[in-house]
């Protein structure tokens, strides 16, 4: 059953971040908002650990987020909206947001 | 698809504006909201209390209006609402407090409201944190 991972926290004040990485399935996918797009931070540790996901975990930002910080995301990204956002919940079998 | 909404954090932290955002895209996009739920923090966007400053969003006000132009089943926690100071007329009276501050728009409820929309919808989705 793919689960489609919601995080909004920062990954560099908790775990939630190495937490769902190490319990993401091989359909699932993830999708960061507020703070939590900082995982996308150029050479930080959180960043890498993305970009070694297996290509198989799709891997989202929502864009008003990562446009309001100024990021440089990484080309495996997919920016969403909130119809976006929407889809992506009909697409997976279950939302699960890491409160 | 049939949606249920939680949302767990207050007012002013941005995921609570995200929660009113997919919610207003889910309907846009054709889609049903089976029930909202406020829980924990959640509930102060259900007091009629909340002011805003001029040049900040509103979001208890868009709540409101989005929930009464949609005619949507809001629910807010009893407990978590009571412990908050989140009132309506009836709990106001029961525990002889001076005003009540739940908007007509919501009815408080228990967390049985958030488990049987969690079994009615096809996703049940939640909003908390920062």
């Amino acid at each position: 059953m793919a689960t489609l991972h919601v995080l909004s926290h920062s990954p560099f004040t908790d775990s939630r971040l190495s937490s769902c990485l190490r319990i993401l399935g091989s359909q699932d996918a993830l999708l960061l908002c507020g703070d939590a797009v900082y995982a996308l931070q150029d050479g930080s540790a959180q960043r890498q650990a993305l970009e070694l996901m297996p290509e198989s975990i799709a891997l989202y930002a929502l864009d008003e987020d990562v446009q309001a910080r100024g990021l440089v995301f990484p080309a495996r990204l997919t920016l969403v909206d909130y119809p976006g956002f929407v889809a992506l919940s009909c697409q997976y079998d279950k939302v699960n947001t890491w409160l | 698809m049939k949606f249920a909404i939680a949302l767990f954090s207050p007012p002013h932290a941005p995921s609570s504006r995200r929660a009113l955002r997919f919610a207003q895209a889910a309907l846009a996009g054709g889609h049903e909201i089976v029930r909202l739920f406020f829980y924990q923090d959640g509930v102060h966007s259900a007091s009629s209390n909340v002011v805003c400053a001029q040049d900040e969003v509103d979001l208890p006000r868009e709540w409101r209006e989005f929930v009464q132009a949609q005619q949507l089943d809001g629910v807010v926690c009893i407990a978590a609402a009571l412990r908050r100071g989140v009132l309506n007329d009836d709990e106001a009276q029961r525990y002889s407090r001076t005003a009540a501050n739940l908007d007509a728009t919501w009815e408080l409820s228990g967390l049985g409201q958030l488990h049987e929309a969690a079994q009615l919808a096809d996703r049940l989705v939640c909003f908390g944190g920062p």
